[in-house]
């Protein structure tokens, strides 16, 4: 159903068509097509290029943006209030081949760039960034991650399914007593030389997509990092798949703040028989491999948050021209008028630093920590400051799940928590300050 | 079967249009493919997929930013495109459907074409007149506001939806202009590996003035304006004084 006729049918007519704009033919024929151009937008349009590098990119966000607008955003809010996951929708990504951004042809992926990877976290977030957490989750934390650290063979095993939407899943690091210390987890694998074969004990915590049929079952492929050695670094990754025995769901986590459309889970791992094939790298060298895939992680969740505060904006803005009072809209208003401005400008020192980084990423390489914690730090922040001035600027309507802002900012609080908490941004940042040279 | 189809670049519909020096502001507003051409393209994709047409050729007529408008159709599944390059307006206000028409007849002329897919109308100018003026300038059939389309033998029969129902038009044999409305198809998604082989789908370029056609604004437009606002209604206590006002406003007897 379009978004024009579920506004239209639920008790909101006054201000729908603020987040519409005005159909301009009037038999709403036009209401849930036209492939946008988003190149020849108005303000900042010297910029567009900077954020749309090459025709793909900018075409790859065209057809994301009317994606959003006629699948995405319609069941947003429906998803969140029943805190269910919308399974055949992350399939959907699956068939426009935007499940292997990263990956390279061979295995059915698209070899694109870290810049494609910002687009397509950005418009989906601009709707459903729970939806877009799943998805980051499926394809930056599971699939790069397979992409950049598993052998040819490993990869042709497991990728092109992941790719095509067939198989979903995601990544566990985090455990119940473990976080922000991550060398501190005490999930184990011990190998036993007679079978090949590892067994892998322990739980982890907050898994995206550790389920996907509300805690019956488990998803179906992870990358499950464990300690295999005496040395606090001495962690393995391993891919564990669905079905293997000893490996259950421990519990689906429900009253979550936000992302409530995402489905997150403890996973829990008893005495798990993984073939020794399973092993992603090097045996006790997954440091490594966790390093080369955080600055895409980074990337994607400050990217996440870009898509968060560009429809706080857009919100706020048709709020204002819409809202009367005392005689005058509200851009009359001093405090309105800062609120959308510093919002502004907050975001586009966001959107430029991410950017900056994305376009000149090399994903291969690692070694940029410094600016990839930096654009997730300020940017998750920037986020939801924003969203929070939207819900102010709306007044009693911000306060309602009808006008989005609420759970946008429900939802940006995420990002200062996930993915890495703010305190290890500042953590690994001070790490490196510190050692670096002077700022040029 | 070759199939020609256009696509116009128009400004989007969800855009406020304002009006200045007495025509549309197109300064900085978003522009997108018509949600008409655009089910047009998914109608020719259908035909190919379904092995009736052996090629679709995407045609525009614009500026240099309709290339982005053909891009889309080619990322849809068009196999190429033409672009025929102008800086004249194409929403009524320069460029006119008798040109319009005009140029794509050249067009089918260059390419042969059997088929020729449009939108029904452009969401700008809301004319609807191309098609039916190219079908008369070719001398070929046509069925406009297409609702179902099926290829049967050499012909298509055609479903046409009007104010007053549907009606079944058998053509027996191609070639015909057929355009294209509202609950023909459900037009795609471009897939991101479509999107990208695209960019090596051939586009050719030709200036409109190359190709020999009249291009004068032949109607001219006197006035542009916005609808004016719309009046406070009256609430009324009865019916009684429901029926004594729609009288002396002269709408019932």
């Amino acid at each position: 159903m379009s978004t024009a006729r579920s506004l239209l049918l639920g008790k909101s007519p006054r201000y729908f068509k603020a987040f519409l704009g005005n159909p301009r033919t009037g038999r709403g024929t036009a209401a849930a097509f036209s492939k946008t151009s988003v190149v020849s937008s108005s303000s900042s349009s010297n910029l567009q290029d900077f954020f749309n590098p090459t025709e793909v990119h900018a075409d790859l966000r065209s057809m994301l943006r009317d994606f959003v607008k006629k699948e995405v955003e319609p069941q947003a809010l429906d998803f969140n209030r029943t805190e269910k996951f919308n399974l055949p929708l992350l399939r959907q990504l699956g068939d426009l081949g935007l499940l292997g951004l990263t990956v390279e042809e061979e295995y059915g992926g698209t070899g694109l760039d870290a810049a494609a990877v910002v687009l397509a976290h950005e418009e989906l977030s601009y709707s459903d960034p729970a939806f877009c957490l799943s998805y980051l989750a499926h394809s930056l934390l599971l699939v790069n991650n397979l992409s950049t650290n598993a052998s040819p063979e490993q990869k042709e095993k497991f990728l092109p399914a992941a790719v095509a939407g067939q198989h979903i899943g995601g990544m566990g690091m985090s455990e119940p007593s473990a976080g922000t210390d991550v060398l501190g987890m005490s999930t184990k694998a011990v190998f036993d030389h007679r079978s090949d074969t590892w067994h892998l004990t322990g739980q982890k915590m907050w898994i995206t997509n550790g389920t996907l049929d509300g805690g019956k079952t488990t998803g179906d492929l992870f990358l499950v990092y464990a300690r295999t050695g005496p040395e606090r670094s001495d962690i393995t990754s391993f891919v564990v798949e669905k079905d293997m025995p000893g490996f259950q769901v421990g519990q689906q986590i429900h009253d979550k703040l936000g992302m409530r459309a995402s489905p997150t889970a403890e996973l829990v791992f008893d005495n798990v028989p993984i073939p020794n094939g399973n092993v992603i790298g090097e045996v006790n060298g997954a440091t490594l491999c966790m390093m080369r895939n955080l600055e895409i992680e980074r990337l994607g969740l400050a990217a996440m948050a870009l898509g968060i505060a560009r429809r706080c904006i857009n919100v706020m803005k048709d709020y204002a021209s819409d809202r009367k009072a005392f005689g005058k809209t509200l851009w009359d208003f001093g405090q309105i008028q800062s609120a959308i401005s510093t919002s502004y400008a907050e975001y586009m020192a966001g959107r430029c630093y991410v950017y900056a980084l994305a376009n000149q990423l090399d994903l291969d390489s690692y070694g940029n920590g410094l600016d990839a914690d930096g654009t997730k730090l300020y940017c998750a922040q920037m986020a939801k400051t924003v969203a929070d001035r939207a819900i102010q600027v709306l007044g009693g309507y911000g306060y309602v799940g009808e006008y989005s802002v609420e759970r946008l900012w429900r939802d940006a609080k995420l990002l200062e928590i996930g993915g890495g908490t703010n305190e290890s941004h500042h953590k690994n940042m001070a790490r490196d300050l510190k050692r670096g040279a002077d700022l040029e | 079967m070759k199939v020609l189809v256009g696509v116009k670049r128009v400004v989007d519909y969800a855009v406020k249009v304002q009006v200045q020096k007495g025509a549309v502001n197109l300064k900085n507003v978003k522009m997108s493919l018509n949600p008409f051409c655009e089910i047009a393209v998914e109608e020719a994709v259908r035909l190919k997929e379904a092995k009736a047409a052996e090629e679709v050729v995407a045609l525009s007529i614009g500026p240099k930013q309709a290339t982005e408008t053909l891009r889309t159709a080619l990322a849809m599944g068009c196999d190429r495109a033409i672009h025929v390059s102008t800086d004249l307006r194409t929403d009524y206000m320069e460029l006119q459907p008798y040109a319009i028409a005009k140029i794509i007849q050249k067009i089918v002329d260059q390419e042969q074409s059997d088929l020729v897919l449009l939108g029904k109308q452009g969401i700008d100018s809301d004319c609807g007149q191309t098609g039916p003026m190219l079908a008369g300038f070719l001398g070929w059939p046509q069925v406009t506001f297409a609702a179902n389309l099926n290829v049967e033998g050499n012909g298509i029969t055609v479903e046409r939806e009007t104010d007053s129902g549907t009606e079944t038009i058998k053509i027996p044999s191609l070639p015909a202009v057929v355009t294209c409305d509202l609950r023909l198809n459900e037009p795609r998604y471009a897939t991101l590996p479509n999107i990208m082989k695209a960019k090596k789908k051939k586009v050719d370029t030709i200036k409109a003035e190359d190709l020999g056609v009249d291009l004068t604004t032949h109607n001219e437009v006197v006035e542009v304006f916005e609808p004016p606002p719309r009046k406070e209604g009256i609430m009324v206590e009865s019916v009684d004084d429901l029926v004594s006002k729609l009288k002396s406003a002269g709408v019932v007897a």
